[in-house]
């Protein structure tokens, strides 16, 4: 049975199709934050589900599928930056 | 009498006061738990202590632990049914009368201690809250302790929403107007790991405290003590030089990792609506959890009022205003829980022109200025407790031209609804002063329209003659 992920993305272009990408989604099983190395697509019907939010959470109709590479460790999520907002 | 010392003594006292009721169908921690919360918010029903949690066997949850005055009352050992002004008035009594809190050895929060490999946020049933949140949020009835690190006698608290990432990480919200962002910004620029440890579920004089605005440099320990009347026992932590309350459910230990962020977010809040976006933001690398047995997770289900924060911020805030505008001729004070925060209403003494300005002006000069966009100034025959009353002036004395002054480029938050997507970003908001009062130059016999009320129309003694009497008229 296929596993079910879900990302949030507002802008379609910046999830880029049959490349390989780092990526945070989520384990709808339980809800924690991974990140992996993974290639995404908006067709197709093998692979796991990759449902998409709007970035304020709004579910997309369809979802995406996504093969998952690799897990990679929760660091490789971690973003320099100074900015709070 | 005794202070309510932890969230299981207060769910014991209401039971005592018939507010809670037991759940004991399983119910799910995904949705299920933070819908039944919501839904006691919008109905104003009792809370309830859910005991059947889908996948956690033993676990509990308290939904809405105090989203109505009713149960503030309770936590504050009031009778139930007293009304909220005399709640807010009592509550001014006690914090005029800070009590520092002491520090004991021992307290149930250390009945468990877990360290290292064995950490795992997800043994607890955090739940997810709102369909759509960016994760489960295992913290949304809580204290966040953290200790300024070059006034290391400031020791901050309060209640920032907490995400859960995996067994070991958590999302903090940290804004930068809130004392937890000032006091992040200055380990930041250390390059040096901010200790904090999170209280999930403390007594309810600290969670109440933890929402207070007493600014920089004050502990809210001390105003929690006021309200409890009596010191809060504190504990020291395990692997952070901090304290916390003792009788805490769960408490979670850790750092936020300076210049790092980790996407985290959207989360339904109190203002109503999920506003701000996913976004990075600071992760607390975990480093300890200890917990009371058969501890109890409560959730307080931010969104549409009326919710704890509503109620909290009515009692809290109203008193931060009440101080803020003590100097100015003010008959009454009221934040209303409808507005979530946003409005101040304010009954003055119109005795000068411009008071309206002062009042507003005295409000957004003082820390809340960030957080309550909204200022309405009535005159002192309106009570602020009275929504009917606000409404009436709002559109009988509202002049569209003369009556709203309206300020830009004030701070704000990227929590409030209204700005766009790019100020929410920067914070940059606007704020707006609603003045209901009757111009001062007025003649109140020539120009002041008359109130066509029972108070305002009728000879005083045979007004109170009649309502006096009212029931012999057979109503």
């Amino acid at each position: 049975m296929a596993k079910q992920y879900d990302t949030f993305v507002d802008d379609l272009a910046t999830l880029p199709e049959g490349k390989e990408v780092v990526l945070a989604v989520r384990n709808l099983d339980d809800f924690k934050t991974i990140a992996v190395k993974a290639v995404v697509s908006s067709t197709g019907e093998e692979d796991d589900l990759l449902w998409l939010r709007f970035s304020r959470g709004r579910l997309r109709d369809k979802p995406w599928r996504i093969k998952v590479i690799e897990e990679l460790p929760f660091e490789a999520l971690f973003i320099e930056s100074s900015v709070l907002q | 009498m005794d202070m309510i010392k932890g969230h299981q003594e207060l769910v014991a006292a209401l039971r005592k006061s018939g507010d809670v009721i037991e759940v004991t169908r399983q119910v799910d921690w995904n949705l299920e738990a933070g819908l039944i919360a919501r839904h006691i918010n919008e109905t104003g029903d009792r809370s309830a202590l859910l005991t059947n949690i889908k996948d956690y066997p033993g676990a509990r949850m308290h939904a809405s632990p105090l989203s109505n005055y009713r149960r503030m009352a309770v936590a504050m050992e009031l009778d139930p049914d007293t009304p909220p002004k005399k709640i807010i008035d009592e509550y001014e009594r006690r914090v005029r009368r800070p009590i520092k809190p002491t520090l004991v050895k021992d307290g149930p929060c250390k009945e468990n201690i877990v360290k290292g490999d064995d950490i795992n946020l997800l043994q607890f049933p955090a739940p997810m809250v709102h369909d759509g949140d960016g994760g489960r949020y295992l913290a949304t009835w809580h204290v966040v302790v953290s200790r300024d690190l070059e006034q290391r006698d400031w020791v901050n608290w309060g209640m920032y929403r907490c995400m859960v990432h995996n067994e070991k990480y958590l999302g903090l919200l940290t804004l930068p107007g809130q004392d937890i962002g000032r006091q992040y910004l200055k380990y930041q620029a250390a390059n040096e790991p901010m200790p904090v440890a999170i209280c999930i579920g403390p007594d309810p004089c600290s969670a109440a405290a933890s929402t207070s605005s007493p600014g920089a440099g004050v502990s809210e320990a001390d105003i929690a003590g006021a309200i409890a009347q009596e010191p809060i026992e504190l504990v020291k932590c395990e692997t952070v030089d901090l304290e916390v309350p003792a009788y805490s459910e769960i408490v979670i230990e850790g750092h936020l990792l300076p210049n790092v962020r980790v996407v985290e977010g959207p989360f339904g809040e109190y203002t109503g609506y999920r506003t701000s976006p996913r976004d990075p933001r600071p992760v607390v690398k975990v480093s300890a959890i200890t917990y009371r047995n058969n501890p109890i997770v409560p959730i307080a289900n931010m969104g549409t009022p009326v919710d704890e924060c509503d109620i909290l911020f009515s009692i809290t805030w109203g008193m931060d205003v009440r101080q803020a505008v003590s100097k100015l001729p003010v008959a009454a004070v009221h934040i209303p829980p409808e507005a979530c925060g946003h409005a101040a209403v304010v009954a003055v003494h119109k005795i000068y022109e411009g008071i309206a300005e002062h009042v507003a002006n005295a409000i957004w000069g003082s820390k809340l200025g960030y957080l309550m966009p909204f200022v309405i100034v009535v005159d002192d025959d309106v009570d602020p407790y009275n929504w009917n009353e606000i409404i009436h002036a709002m559109f009988t004395k509202l002049h569209p031209q003369r009556s709203l002054h309206a300020r830009h480029c004030t701070p704000g938050h990227g929590l409030y609804p209204f700005l766009s997507t790019y100020e929410r970003k920067w914070g940059i908001a606007s704020n707006l002063l609603i003045d209901l009062t009757w111009p001062i130059d007025w003649d109140k016999n020539i120009d002041v329209p008359q109130k066509a009320s029972v108070r305002g129309m009728y000879p005083r003694g045979l007004a109170e003659k009649v309502v006096a009497g009212w029931k012999e008229y057979g109503f």
